[in-house]
C-alpha cells in the first residue's frame, strides 16, 4: 500500500517534469519558425503540439535506455524515482527562473543517477549506459547539429544566392513548414520517451512490471499529452516576447538549423540515446548563423550554454539525492515523498507569489 | 573503452545525421532554385530553358518529400 502511495506520487510528479519540459523546450521548438515568420506564432505552437504528441508515439528505444541502461534496476525504488525527479524539476525550475539554457534531460538523469548513489552507493551506476549513452552523445549531438547546419547553410547560398530573394525567400519559408514540423516530432519522440522511461524503471522497481518490460500504452498516452500540453501552454508566453527573445535569421538558415536539429535527434533516437533536444537545437541554430557570418552567433550565449551543461549533471543529482535524504528521514514510506512533495509545492507557490508581487518579468525558457 | 562510447551507434548517428541533415538541404534548394530560374527565364521569354529548370525544380522537390519519408520510416524503426 505504502509503496502503492509511492508510485502514485511518482507518476504525478514524472507527468509534472514532462509538462515543464514542453513548457521549457517551445521556444527552441517554434523560434526559427516564428522569427522567420514560416508561419503564425498560433499555428506554429499548435502544430509543434500536436507533433510532440505523435512523436511520443513513434519509437521507444530511448525509454527503454532510460528504464534500463543507466541506473540499475534492481537497488532501484520508487523512492529513489521520485527524489531523482525532485532533482531534476528543482534544477530545471532553477536554471528558468534565472535565464540560463539548461537541458530537462540532462537533470532528469542527473537527478536519478544522484539519488541512486545516495541510497545505494556507486554501485547502482550502470557506468557504460551512462557515459556511453548519455554523457558522450551529449558531448557529438550539439556539435554534429552544428557542424550539419553550418555545411548545409553554405550549401544554399552557393546554390541559391545569385537568385532573385523574393521567391528564395518565399521557397524556404514552405520548406520550414516541414522542417519545423519534423523538429517538433523529433523532440516529442526524444523527450516523452524520458519521462516514460522514468515511469517504467518507477513500475518495474514496485514490482508492477518485469525486468526490462517496455512501456505500457498508459505511460506513452500520458507522457505523450504532458509532453504536448506543456508545449502549448509555454508557447503563449512566446508569442508575448516574440521579436525580443527570438533569434534573427533568415529563412533558409531557418530551414538548415531545423532541419540539422530533426536529423540529429531523430538519428539519436533511432539508436536509443536521450539527448539534449535544448543543445542540438542550439547547435543547430548556432550553426546556421556562423555558416554566414561568425560573428553573426553570439558567442556568450554559446558558453552559457557550456557552463549550463557542465553544471547540470551534478547540480540536479545533488538537489536528487539530497531529497532522497529528507525523503527516507521518516523512513521508507510514503510519508518521506508526501512531505517532500508538500514542501516542494509551497516553495513554488511563495516563489511565485513572490514574483509576481515584484512584477518582475519571467525569463523564457 | 570501445564497449563504452558504443562507437558503432555513435558513427551511424553522425554519419545519418550529416546525410539526412545536408543531403535534404542540398535537395531542396535545388527544388527552389529551380522555381526561381523557371520565373526568371519564363518572363524572359526562353520556354525551353524554363522547362528544364522547371523540370529539375519538381524532381528535386519529390527527391526532398521521398527522402523525408524515408528517413523517418528508417529512423523510427528498429
Amino acid at each position: 500500500m505504502s509503496s502503492d502511495i509511492v508510485l502514485v506520487i511518482v507518476v504525478g510528479t514524472a507527468l509534472a517534469f514532462d509538462f515543464t519540459n514542453g513548457f521549457h523546450d517551445t521556444a527552441n521548438v517554434v523560434a526559427t519558425t516564428i522569427s522567420t515568420r514560416a508561419a503564425r506564432p498560433q499555428v506554429a505552437i499548435g502544430v509543434a503540439s500536436l507533433l510532440n504528441f505523435l512523436g511520443a508515439f513513434i519509437s521507444i528505444s530511448v525509454a527503454a535506455t532510460v528504464a534500463n541502461d543507466v541506473v540499475n534496476a534492481d537497488v532501484i525504488t520508487p523512492t529513489i524515482v521520485f527524489a531523482g525527479l525532485i532533482g531534476a524539476i528543482a534544477w530545471n525550475l532553477i536554471t528558468w527562473w534565472l535565464g540560463l539554457p539548461s537541458s530537462s534531460s540532462h537533470a532528469l538523469i542527473g537527478g536519478v543517477v544522484g539519488s541512486a548513489v545516495a541510497a545505494a552507493g556507486l554501485d547502482a551506476v550502470l557506468a557504460e549506459g551512462l557515459v556511453g549513452k548519455v554523457l558522450i552523445p551529449a558531448v557529438v549531438a550539439p556539435l554534429v547539429a552544428f557542424l550539419v547546419a553550418g555545411l548545409s547553410i553554405g550549401l544554399v547560398y552557393r546554390i541559391v544566392g545569385r537568385q532573385r530573394p523574393g521567391p528564395v525567400t518565399r521557397g524556404f519559408r514552405y520548406g520550414q513548414v516541414v522542417s519545423g514540423g519534423l523538429l517538433a516530432l523529433a523532440h516529442g519522440t526524444n523527450d516523452a520517451q524520458k519521462t516514460m522511461g522514468v515511469i517504467t524503471l518507477a513500475l518495474i522497481a514496485n514490482g508492477t512490471l518485469g525486468a526490462n518490460a517496455d512501456p505500457p500504452l498508459w505511460v506513452i498516452v500520458s507522457a505523450a499529452t504532458a509532453i504536448a500540453l506543456g508545449t502549448y501552454s509555454g508557447g503563449w508566453r512566446i508569442i508575448r516576447t516574440t521579436g525580443t527573445r527570438i533569434i534573427k535569421m533568415d529563412s533558409a538558415q531557418g530551414f538548415s538549423a531545423q532541419g540539422a536539429g530533426a536529423a540529429v535527434i531523430l538519428a539519436s533516437t533511432h539508436f536509443g540515446f536521450p539527448l539534449s533536444t535544448t543543445h542540438v537545437i542550439n547547435g543547430g541554430v548556432m550553426g546556421a548563423g556562423a555558416g554566414k557570418r561568425i560573428s553573426a552567433v553570439r558567442w556568450g550565449v554559446a558558453g552559457n550554454i557550456m557552463v549550463a551543461w557542465l553544471l547540470t549533471l551534478p547540480a540536479a543529482a545533488a538537489i536528487g539525492a539530497a531529497a532522497y535524504g529528507i525523503s527516507t528521514v521518516t523512513g521508507s514510506g510514503a510519508l518521506g515523498p508526501v512531505l517532500v512533495t508538500l514542501m516542494f509545492i509551497s516553495i513554488l507557490v511563495v516563489a511565485f507569489a513572490r514574483r509576481s508581487h515584484e512584477g518582475a518579468s519571467v525569463p523564457a525558457g | 573503452m570501445a564497449v563504452i562510447v558504443q562507437t558503432k551507434e555513435l558513427a551511424q548517428t553522425v554519419i545519418a545525421s550529416v546525410v539526412a541533415g545536408v543531403g535534404v538541404t542540398l535537395v531542396f534548394s535545388i527544388a527552389i532554385w529551380g522555381a526561381a530560374r523557371f520565373v526568371d527565364l519564363n518572363s524572359s521569354r526562353r520556354p525551353v530553358a524554363a522547362g528544364a529548370a522547371a523540370a529539375l525544380g519538381v524532381v528535386a522537390l519529390a527527391v526532398t518529400i521521398g527522402s523525408v519519408i524515408v528517413g523517418i520510416v528508417v529512423m523510427t524503426s528498429k
